[in-house]
């Protein structure tokens, strides 16, 4: 039997995008860098905060995490590539340890998750030795980004925490991240500091080095840039799975395409079967895996590892 | 635990309230009695103690590493040391007095030693986890015997991570706290740096791979 393919439209002109004067100049000087920042972050706040644009943010975060966790890999001097690091993440046995790639991406994933009412959560979440002064390191970060802008609020944060501790890179991030959900009033922690940054980076913005600020300050212009890339293009898939939605006719369907706008890796074997996953809806692992073959029939989802076992599927790119 | 250490502490256990500020007590001997305890909890046990764990037998307002200070400001001099280790505190003997807590122990030759086979592996582990017997075999070009990995992980040096994607969904080997703290190591990135240039390293990685 052969499907015909959803076509995932090109129609991309209702959604906002960056505009060509943006786009076109290069990040010269620290001005140039806020200039641009205040568009390019105003077009990915409207990309997020609407639901009318038909972004999945919880996807797009779950996305954004695992690539946070790639970066940060790399500034803690480990060579986990994205690949490894996801299934050191969905293969690990619950009970068993995920070795240190696995609780990287755990700990990004947990980040977004945050809710940012709860500075309890993020005491937890980055551990004992900062607990105490994240609370401070926030305000100061806030504070700055209030009277400087965004990034400039980032570049705070990243600095005190890398000053109480060099190898915290990935506290020093979050932290950056939080500062910029909380300034730009965003619903979701959106991962997008550590995506672009590397460790001589970090190390002169730490040694306070000419220019390290503006470097910093770039490359989280050109992380945020990708994003709204990236938000663009999972809204388009996003769309082309709705609109097949209605013709998966397997028990729990719905609850299946749900978990596909989330998470932007699923394991049939245990995230859709022997129930979906954070649901009471049962599903067998055939049928799991029958629904998987599907998604990826119709065009709206691929299978992500190229192995004949063990696969994980998802929408994102 | 004897009847009588059991009854001379029925508060405790009873779950009556643990008197952390000591309010009642001068300055000085209250931040006396918090070194006390500090001391107390690490040496009772034998694994690192973490910061969350120290700070709820001690006052809200003291500082846990200022406390640590003063109680390793106290032990210079004497064979035991109080270091920082997995992300926590613990008590241990220097290292000078290794042969001397052999003999009494009549260790003699066997010791904790590891096998320069066991030593290799360990740090395949280390630097590649996680990482399977077949991606180990890969690294060695000989198979590793269940025996070899059994005694890592019975000395607690390693434990199971993730299921390796390949046929039969082996699972990979990962290090424990236990080795960071057995090798003295904060975390994972105080292993020494590999000397391999950064494609020779990558080109290893693809290798075990595939």
């Amino acid at each position: 039997m052969t499907y015909q393919s959803a076509a995932i439209s090109n129609d991309l002109s209702s959604l906002p995008k960056l505009p060509d004067w943006v786009t076109s100049g290069r990040a010269e000087t620290l001005d140039t860098v806020a200039f641009r920042s205040g568009a390019t972050l105003t077009v990915l706040g409207q990309l997020v905060s609407d639901p009318r644009h038909g972004v999945p943010v919880k996807l797009l975060a779950s996305r954004l995490a695992l690539s946070a966790a790639t970066a940060t890999s790399k500034l803690e001097g480990r060579l986990a590539r994205e690949a490894d690091i996801r299934d050191a993440y969905h293969l690990t046995p619950p009970g068993e340890t995920r070795g240190p790639d696995g609780d990287l991406l755990a700990f990004w994933r947990e980040a977004v998750r945050l809710r940012l009412g709860g500075p309890g959560e993020i005491a937890d979440l980055v551990g004992a030795d900062f607990a105490r002064e994240v609370g401070i390191w926030l305000d100061t970060g806030l504070e700055r980004a209030r009277t400087h802008g965004p990034l400039a609020g980032c570049m705070v944060v990243l600095q005190a925490v890398l000053q109480a501790d060099d190898r915290a890179e990935r506290v020093a991030c979050l932290l950056s991240d939080l500062v910029l959900t909380r300034v730009l009033n965003w619903k979701t922690v959106l991962p997008v500091s550590a995506r672009r940054l590397t460790k001589s980076a970090l190390r002169d913005l730490n040694a306070k080095g000419q220019g390290a600020e503006l470097a910093v300050q770039a490359r989280i212009l050109e992380s945020i840039e990708e994003t709204i890339q990236l938000a663009r293009d999972l809204a388009r898939r996003a769309k082309a799975l709705r609109t097949v939605a209605p013709k998966l006719r397997a028990k729990g369907s719905d609850a299946a395409v749900d978990l596909f706008l989330t998470e932007d890796a699923i394991a049939p074997a245990s995230m859709l079967s022997p129930y979906i996953y954070g649901t009471t809806i049962p599903m067998t692992s055939r049928a799991a895996r029958r629904f998987c073959d599907r998604l990826v029939e119709l065009g709206v989802a691929r299978e992500l590892t190229g192995r004949p076992t063990f696969r994980l599927y998802g929408i994102a790119p | 635990m004897t009847a009588a250490t059991r009854k001379r502490k029925p508060t405790d256990e009873d779950g009556a309230v643990f008197d952390r500020e000591l309010d009642d007590l001068p300055r000085e001997l209250r931040w006396r009695e918090w070194m006390g305890r500090i001391e107390a909890v690490l040496f009772a046990r034998s694994s690192p103690v973490g910061r969350e764990d120290l700070a709820r037998v001690v006052g809200q307002e003291a500082s846990v590493e200022m406390l640590i200070d003063d109680i390793q400001a106290e032990l210079t001099g004497r064979p035991y040391e109080l270091a920082q280790v997995a992300g926590g505190w613990m008590f241990r003997t220097k290292a000078q007095f290794s042969g001397a807590i052999k003999a009494a122990a009549d260790l003699g030759e066997q010791s904790l030693g590891f096998t320069e086979m066991e030593m290799g592996v360990l740090c395949a582990i280390a630097y590649h986890q996680p990482i399977d017997r077949a991606g180990l075999r890969e690294i060695f070009g000989k198979e590793i015997s269940r025996d070899l990995l059994a005694r890592l992980r019975y000395k607690d040096l390693i434990a199971s991570g993730p299921r390796a994607p390949r046929p039969g969904a082996p699972h990979t080997f990962v290090t424990t706290e236990t080795f960071l703290v057995t090798f003295d190591l904060q975390s994972l990135r105080d292993l020494p740096e590999l000397e391999l240039d950064p494609d020779e390293r990558s080109a290893v990685l693809v290798c075990e791979q595939e």
